[in-house]
C-alpha cells in the first residue's frame, strides 16, 4: 500500500491505496468524480479518461494513482465555476457538441488545455488536436464547431 | 422562456435539457451507480475458437483472498435454463442452438464466456481469473461461411445437425412452386436482357461499436426481487426475458436503463447470457454484482455486424430501365448465441431492403445464413441492410457505366415516384417524395460542373471522383414487421402526467443513448400545451414507472413514441378544454382553443382565457362543478400505431480525389438530401445525420475485426480496431427536402437507424468514378489505400 | 485491464537515490519514464513489475545542451518538450517530424524520447529516427560509471536494447554537422498519426560540391523494428541525391527487407510505401539541407 496525496479540482484527497490502482479509479471510486471515463482496456487510445496533470492534458487510465501524488489533477468537474459553465462548454451546448456524453468530459480536457497552447488553430489543427479523443455519436462535426466558435469569440475579445 | 410561443418550439434549434449535467461530468451511467457492497464481476472467456472443455480447475482461484464465488457452465446448466426462450427468440423458421449463460461441454468461439469470478473489487477479481485453469482439446474451426455450409463441414451446433441457421426466399411469394415459378420468369429476363452486370460483392466484418462498453448492475432483495441497472436499449424486454428465464415473477423484476447511455446503436438491444448470469449470482449470493465489460471484452464479444457475400445481377435496357434484380446473399453468422436477434435477423432484413428506392419488375431475392466459430452477428446502425446497399449501389453504378449514363441520371430514372408503394419484397413505402430528394442533392451537387472540373484536374494527373447513393430506411417498426421479426410489438407508447403547478412528466418505455429524447419530447409537449420545455421531465428506461415499449430500436422515436406523446397531449387539451369551456359557460371544444404562452385562450372571444396552470390546477385539485361524466386528474397514456409501416428516405453524394502512388484517398465534400419528415429540433437531427454518416464512413474504410486461420480474433483493442479519429473524415453538408408524413400526428418521421446503408455505396462509387479511366471497379470492402493500389497496379499491366 | 500486483513504487530525486533503488535487487522492477508504452504492458500484465521506479522526479534528465558541436538530448524530454523546443537546429528536424505525430497530444505530455528508446518497440517512430541521426546513447550504471554506444548497436530488436537492467538512459548526443546539413521523418498508418506500418528517417549531409557526403536512412514498422537501409544508402552515397538516384535506392531498400501481408497492408504494398515514403522524407531532408523547406 502506498499513502498519497492528489489535489483534485483544488481539494485534497490523502489515502492509502495499491500501489497498482490507477489513476482513473482513484479519481472515479476514492474521489467519487464519476465525469471522468473509462472507454478502452489497457491501450489507451479512447481518450474518455483525459484530465489535466499540473495543467496538462494526460490520459488517467495510463497513469498510476501513485504517480500523481503530490500533483494537482482538474477534471470535467472542475471546469464549470460557481456553476458557470466555461465558454467551451457553453460552445458545446449551443453547437450540439454531443450526444450521449460518454467522450464528452474527456473531450473538453483535451480541447481547454490545446486551446491554451493554441489559441487560434486551423480547423485542420483541431481535428488533429482530437485524434486522442474516438466519439462515437457525433461524427465530431458539431465537436470542431464548438471548438472554433470559442477561437472566433477569443478573436473577437482580442480585436 | 416560459414566455415564448409554444408553436416555435417545432423547428427549433433548442440548446439540449441533457447537456448541462453531461458537460459537468454528473451524468450517471450504468458504471457510475453505487450500490454499496456490490460484489464485481469478471469473466474468464474462452482463448480458443472451438474446443472441448475438458476440465476447469478454480480451486486456487477460489482460495485468493477476496474471492466470493466461481460459476462454471458445468453447475450452472442444471440451475438455469437454457436458451431459447420465446420472449427472445423470434417468429421465423431458424435452427436456434442452444446455450447457457456459460459454456457448456465446449467452446464456439474465441471469447465465449466460460467462467464467472466474483470478488470484492475489480483488481481480485481479475487476479482471480487468472487462477481459472481450463484444459481444453481444440476441434477444427469453421471459419469461412461457404465452407460451412458445404456437406463434409464439422457441425458446430451438433443438435441442430446443420450450419445453416436461417435461409429464405424473398420474392416469388410463399410456396416453393411460385418461387420456383418466379426464378424461372427472373431467368427469363436475364437471357434477353441488353445489359446484365453480374458481381459478387464482399462486406467485411465491422459495426457500431459505442463508446460505453456493455455493464450490468444487479440487486437482489427477497421481498423485492431483482433490480436491475443493465445498458439496454430495450428494458422491457430485458425484464421480461430475466423474468422468464430465471424463474422470478414477472411483478419482482425492475430493470432500469439510465438516463445517460454512452451509446447504442444496436449493440445494446440484444438479450445477453452475460446479463443472465450476473443477475443469478446476485440472488444466489444475495448481494449486489455489478459487471462492467472491458473494450477488450466488447470487441471480441459484440459489435460485428454486416459480414456478408451478395452474389448480385442487374439486368436492365439500354435506355437505362432497370428489369430486374438476382441476389443470393451469404451471411456470416457467428456461432448465433445471442438472444433477440440470434445473428441472423439482421441479414434478414437486410435482404427485405434490398430493393432498396428503385423500382423492380421482377427479383429473385435469396438468402443463406451460415454458422461460424466467430462472434455472433450483433445488431449494428443500418441493421443488416450495410452489405446489400454497399452491393446494389455498386451494382447500379456499373450498370450505368456499362449503358453509358451517368449513375445518379439512371438512379433518378428508376426511383420510385409514385408512393404509397410496396416494393418487390413486400416492404412498404409509406410515403415520400423520393425525386424531390434526389433533385435536391442533385441541385447541390452541381455534376455538371464537377463534371468540367474532373476533366480539368484528370489533365493535371489529377483523380477526382464523384459518388452518389441513397437508402430507404425504416422509421419505427410496425407490429406487422416486428412480430414476427422479434415476437414483440411496435406500437409506441407514452404517458404523459400533468402536475397541479403545471409542470408535465412523460413517461416512456424505450432507453435512449444519446439522440436526444429528452429535449425533442420537451419540444412536442411545449409545443402542443404552449408552454416553455423547461416544464417538461422525461422519464425513459424504468420498468417500474414507464409504459411498455420495445426499446430504442429502429428509429422508433421520431415515428412511433412522439406521435404516442403527441396524442397523449391532445387528449389531454380535449380534456382541458372541455372543463374551461364548462367553466367559462362556452359551447366549445377543443379547436376553438389556443394553447400559447402559458394560457389557454378561446379563439371567439380572446378576454375568455386562462392561465395553463390554473386551469391545469382546477382539474387536479380542485375538481368540483365538473361537467357532466368528467373525473379529475390529467394522466393519459396514449399507445400509438401506424396503420402500415412507415420510412423516410436519403440520399448521399461525395467526392474524392485518389493518389494513383499509394491508393489513398481524401474525401473532399459529403452532401446529403434528406426526407426525415418534419423536423423538430435540426440540431438534434444535424448531429444524428452527421454521426451516422461518419460511423458509415468509419465502417467502410478503417474498422475490421479480423479472425485468423485458427479463428484467434485479432483485433480487441483500438490500437487494432481502427476507429475514425475527427483528423480522418470530413465535414458533411446536410440539406433538406421534406415531405411531411401524413400517417404520424405530427408528421414527422423516425430517423436515424438506417442512415449509416448509403455511404459504403456512395463512397466507393465516388473513387471508382475516380480512377474510371483506368477502368476499376471495386466490389470488396473495407476500402482500403491498399486494396485501391493493388487494382490501380493491375490496370496499369 | 489491471495491472497485477505492485509491491513497491519509488520516485527517486536523484540519480544516487535511483541506483541505490536498483541495487536493491529486486525481482522484476519497471523504471517507468511516461508510460505511454510501458503502461499498456502493465495493464496488459505481459510486464508485472514487482517495483515500479518513476522517474519523473528527476530534472537532471530533462534538458537540452548544445556543446561543442554535438546536442545533447535527456532522456526524460517529453515529445511536446521537444517540438516546441527552440534549441533544435533544422538539421535535427526528423527528431521534431516524429516527437510531432506520436500518439495524440496527451500521449505528447507524457511520452519520452528515452522511454521510447528503451522500449523499442517495432512500429514506433524515435527509434529509426535516432538511427538514422547517428545517435550516441548515454548510459549510466549503478556505481555512476557512463559508456556511450552508437544507436546501431543500440538497438538489438523489437523490445530489445542494449542497455542492462542495471543500467538507465542518461541522454541522446547528436553530432551537429552544420551547414547542407538535413534530416526528415515520415510514417504511414491506416489512420491519421496511427504507429507506423511503415516509417522512414533519413540525414543527409552534403559537401561543397552538392554531394551528399553522408547519408542514414532507417525504417521503422516491419518485424525487425527500427533498421538502417544500407543498401539505398549505398546507391545514394556521393551522389546528388537526383529523383533517379532516389527511387533506385528505394528499390534497393525494397529488396534489402521482406515485408509481410496482413489485414492492414499487403507485403507489396509496405514495400510501395518505402519507396513513397523513403522519396518524401529523402525530398524534404534535401530541401531542408539546402534552406529551401
Amino acid at each position: 500500500m502506498a499513502k498519497i496525496a492528489i489535489r483534485i479540482n483544488g481539494k485534497l484527497f490523502q489515502e492509502d491505496i495499491p500501489e497498482r490502482m490507477l489513476l482513473v479509479d482513484f479519481i472515479r471510486e476514492s474521489a467519487n468524480l464519476t465525469g471522468t471515463h473509462i472507454g478502452c482496456t489497457y491501450e489507451g487510445v479512447c481518450g474518455a479518461c483525459t484530465v489535466h496533470l499540473d495543467n496538462e492534458a494526460v490520459k488517467s487510465c495510463m497513469l498510476l494513482a501513485a504517480q500523481a501524488d503530490g500533483h494537482d489533477i482538474t477534471t470535467v468537474e472542475g471546469l464549470a465555476q460557481g456553476g458557470e459553465l466555461t465558454a467551451l462548454q457553453e460552445a458545446f451546448k449551443s453547437e450540439h457538441g454531443l450526444q450521449c456524453g460518454f467522450c464528452t468530459a474527456g473531450i473538453l480536457m483535451n480541447m481547454t488545455d490545446f486551446l491554451k497552447q493554441h489559441p487560434n488553430p486551423s480547423e485542420q489543427e483541431i481535428r488533429e488536436g482530437l485524434i486522442g479523443n474516438l466519439c462515437r455519436c457525433t461524427g465530431y462535426v458539431h465537436i470542431v464547431n464548438a471548438v472554433l466558435k470559442v477561437v472566433q469569440e477569443n478573436q473577437l475579445k482580442k480585436a | 422562456m416560459s414566455q415564448e410561443h409554444g408553436k416555435d418550439w417545432m423547428g427549433a434549434p433548442l440548446p439540449r435539457k441533457e447537456d448541462r449535467r453531461l458537460l459537468t461530468g454528473k451524468g450517471k451511467y450504468v458504471s457510475d451507480i453505487v450500490i454499496p457492497g456490490a460484489l464485481h464481476a469478471v469473466f474468464v472467456r474462452s482463448e480458443y475458437a472451438h474446443a472441448k472443455i475438458l476440465s476447469i480447475d478454480t480451486m486456487e482461484a477460489e482460495e485468493l483472498e477476496g474471492v466470493e464465488r466461481i460459476y462454471v457452465g458445468e453447475q450452472i446448466k442444471h440451475t438455469i435454463k437454457s436458451m431459447p426462450q420465446p420472449i427472445v427468440q423470434p417468429n421465423l423458421p431458424a435452427h436456434y442452438p442452444t446455450f447457457w449463460p456459460l459454456a457448456v461441454d465446449k467452446v464456439t468461439f474465441h471469447g465465449e464466456p466460460v467462467a464467472l469470478v466474483i470478488a470484492r473489487n475489480k483488481y481480485i477479481a481479475e487476479d482471480a481469473a487468472e487462477l481459472v485453469f481450463i484444459d481444453y482439446e481444440e476441434l477444427e474451426p469453421v471459419l469461412d461461411p461457404e465452407e460451412a455450409l458445404k456437406p463434409d463441414a464439422t457441425i458446430i451446433h451438433e443438435k441442430d445437425g446443420t450450419n445453416e441457421i436461417f435461409s429464405m426466399t424473398f420474392t416469388g411469394g410463399d410456396t416453393e412452386e411460385s418461387q420456383a415459378e418466379n426464378a424461372t420468369e427472373v431467368e427469363q429476363i436475364f437471357q434477353n436482357a441488353p445489359v446484365v452486370i453480374k458481381e459478387r460483392f464482399k462486406t467485411h466484418r465491422t459495426g457500431i461499436t459505442p463508446m460505453e462498453p456493455r455493464a450490468i448492475l444487479c440487486d437482489w432483495d427477497d421481498s423485492d426481487g431483482l433490480l436491475a441497472y443493465i445498458t439496454t436499449q430495450r428494458p422491457h424486454i430485458d425484464r421480461l426475458a430475466l423474468s422468464d428465464i430465471l424463474d422470478i415473477s414477472a411483478e419482482k423484476v425492475q430493470v432500469i436503463a439510465p438516463r445517460d447511455q454512452g451509446g447504442g446503436f444496436g449493440i445494446k438491444a440484444p438479450f445477453y447470457r452475460e446479463n443472465i448470469i450476473i443477475a443469478y449470482a446476485a440472488r444466489d449470493l444475495e448481494q449486489p454484482v455489478r459487471w462492467v465489460e472491458s473494450r477488450y471484452e466488447s470487441l471480441m464479444n459484440v459489435g460485428q455486424e454486416r459480414d456478408q457475400i451478395n452474389d448480385m445481377e442487374i439486368a436492365a435496357d439500354l435506355e437505362g430501365n432497370l428489369l430486374a434484380l438476382r441476389n443470393f446473399g451469404l451471411a456470416d453468422n457467428g456461432v448465433g448465441t445471442v438472444g433477440v436477434y440470434w445473428g441472423f435477423v439482421m441479414p434478414f432484413l437486410g435482404a427485405i431492403e434490398l430493393p432498396n428506392g428503385y423500382k423492380w419488375p421482377k427479383a429473385d431475392i435469396r438468402l443463406k445464413v451460415a454458422t461460424t466459430n466467430k462472434a455472433c452477428l450483433t445488431p449494428s446502425r443500418a441493421f443488416g441492410h450495410f452489405p446489400t446497399r454497399f452491393a446494389i449501389e455498386r451494382c447500379i453504378d456499373m450498370v450505368a457505366h456499362k449503358i453509358g449514363m451517368e449513375p445518379s441520371e439512371l438512379r433518378r430514372k428508376n426511383l420510385v415516384a409514385d408512393l404509397p408503394y410496396t416494393s418487390i419484397t413486400n416492404e412498404y413505402y409509406d410515403s415520400g417524395d423520393f425525386v424531390k430528394v434526389w433533385d435536391t442533392l442533385l441541385e447541390k451537387a452541381d455534376l455538371t460542373n464537377f463534371r468540367l472540373e474532373q476533366k480539368k484536374a484528370l489533365s493535371e494527373n489529377k483523380y477526382v471522383g464523384i459518388g452518389f447513393g441513397c437508402g430507404v430506411e425504416l422509421s419505427g417498426v410496425a407490429s406487422e414487421l416486428f412480430v414476427p421479426m422479434e415476437n414483440q410489438p411496435g406500437f409506441g407508447a407514452a404517458t404523459v402526467r400533468l402536475d397541479p403547478r403545471g409542470k408535465v412528466q412523460v413517461f416512456g418505455g424505450d432507453a435512449p443513448g444519446g439522440q436526444g429524447h429528452e429535449t425533442t419530447t420537451a419540444q412536442v409537449v411545449a409545443s402542443e400545451f404552449g408552454i416553455s420545455p423547461e416544464d417538461v421531465i422525461i422519464t425513459t428506461g424504468n420498468t417500474g414507472s414507464t409504459p411498455f415499449g420495445s426499446g430504442s430500436v429502429g428509429a422508433r422515436m421520431g415515428s412511433y413514441f412522439i406521435s404516442a406523446v403527441a396524442e397523449a397531449c391532445r387528449q389531454l387539451k380535449t380534456k382541458i378544454t372541455k372543463i374551461l369551456a364548462h367553466d367559462l359557460q362556452l359551447e366549445a371544444s377543443v379547436e376553438h382553443f389556443e394553447f400559447k404562452n402559458g394560457e389557454v385562450i378561446y379563439l371567439g372571444d380572446d378576454s375568455q382565457r386562462s392561465s395553463f396552470l390554473s386551469i391545469v390546477e382546477r382539474i387536479i385539485m380542485f375538481p368540483i362543478n365538473m361537467p357532466e361524466g368528467e373525473t379529475g386528474g390529467l394522466d393519459v397514456t396514449s399507445f400509438f400505431e401506424a396503420a402500415k409501416p412507415m420510412i423516410c428516405f436519403n440520399a448521399d453524394c461525395c467526392v474524392v480525389e485518389v493518389s494513383l502512388d499509394t491508393g489513398d484517398f481524401k474525401i473532399l465534400k459529403w452532401i446529403t438530401a434528406e426526407d426525415v419528415g418534419n423536423v423538430i429540433n435540426p440540431l438534434i437531427v444535424n448531429g444524428q445525420m452527421h454521426g451516422a454518416i461518419i460511423q458509415g464512413i468509419s465502417n467502410t474504410v478503417f474498422e475490421e475485426f479480423v479472425y485468423d486461420e485458427q479463428g484467434q480474433q485479432l483485433t480487441a483493442d483500438f490500437e487494432h480496431y481502427k476507429m475514425a479519429t475527427a483528423a480522418d473524415v470530413p465535414n458533411i453538408n446536410i440539406n433538406y427536402a421534406t415531405t411531411p408524413c401524413p400517417h404520424t400526428p405530427l408528421g414527422t418521421r423516425g430517423i436515424g437507424e438506417g442512415r449509416p446503408s448509403s455511404v459504403p455505396g456512395a463512397l466507393t462509387n465516388a473513387v471508382c468514378d475516380a480512377l474510371r479511366p483506368l477502368g476499376i471497379e471495386i466490389t470488396t470492402l473495407p476500402l482500403r489505400p491498399d486494396a485501391i493500389w493493388q487494382k490501380i497496379q493491375e490496370a496499369s499491366h | 485491464m489491471y495491472p497485477a500486483p505492485i509491491h513497491r513504487y519509488s520516485r527517486p530525486l536523484t540519480l544516487e537515490e535511483l541506483y541505490a533503488l536498483l541495487n536493491s535487487n529486486d525481482d522484476d522492477v519497471l523504471v517507468l519514464a511516461g508510460g505511454q508504452s510501458a503502461m499498456q504492458a502493465v495493464k496488459s500484465r505481459m510486464l508485472r513489475p514487482s517495483h515500479v521506479i518513476d522517474l519523473q522526479a528527476l530534472s537532471e534528465l530533462k534538458f537540452i545542451r548544445t556543446k561543442k558541436g554535438t546536442l545533447t538530448m535527456g532522456a526524460m524530454m517529453r515529445y511536446v518538450d521537444i517540438v516546441s523546443s527552440d534549441l533544435i537546429p533544422l538539421e535535427l528536424a526528423a527528431l521534431q517530424d516524429a516527437a510531432s505525430r506520436v500518439g495524440d497530444r496527451q500521449v505528447r505530455n507524457r511520452g519520452t524520447i528515452g522511454g521510447s528508446l528503451c522500449w523499442n518497440y517495432s512500429a514506433a517512430c524515435t527509434p529509426a529516427t535516432v538511427l538514422a541521426l547517428d545517435g550516441k546513447i548515454n548510459l549510466i550504471s549503478q556505481g555512476g560509471s557512463t559508456r556511450q554506444i552508437a544507436a546501431d548497436d543500440f538497438f538489438l530488436g523489437p523490445l530489445e536494447t542494449a542497455r542492462s537492467e542495471s543500467e538507465i538512459l542518461l541522454s541522446v548526443d547528436f553530432k551537429l554537422r552544420g551547414a547542407k546539413s538535413g534530416s526528415a521523418y515520415k510514417k504511414w498508418g491506416l489512420i491519421t498519426d496511427a504507429l507506423p506500418v511503415i516509417g522512414m528517417a533519413t540525414c543527409l549531409h552534403f559537401d561543397n560540391t552538392d554531394r551528399c557526403k553522408h547519408v542514414r536512412i532507417a525504417l521503422t514498422g516491419l518485424a525487425n523494428g527500427a533498421e538502417r537501409c544500407t543498401a539505398a544508402e549505398a546507391v545514394l552515397a556521393g551522389t546528388d541525391i537526383s529523383a533517379e538516384k532516389i527511387t533506385q535506392a528505394m528499390s534497393a531498400a525494397c529488396e534489402e527487407v521482406s515485408t509481410y501481408s496482413d489485414s492492414i497492408a499487403t507485403a507489396a504494398y509496405r514495400h510501395q510505401l518505402i519507396k513513397t515514403i523513403g522519396s518524401d522524407v529523402l525530398n524534404i531532408a534535401k530541401k531542408r539541407a539546402f534552406g529551401l523547406a
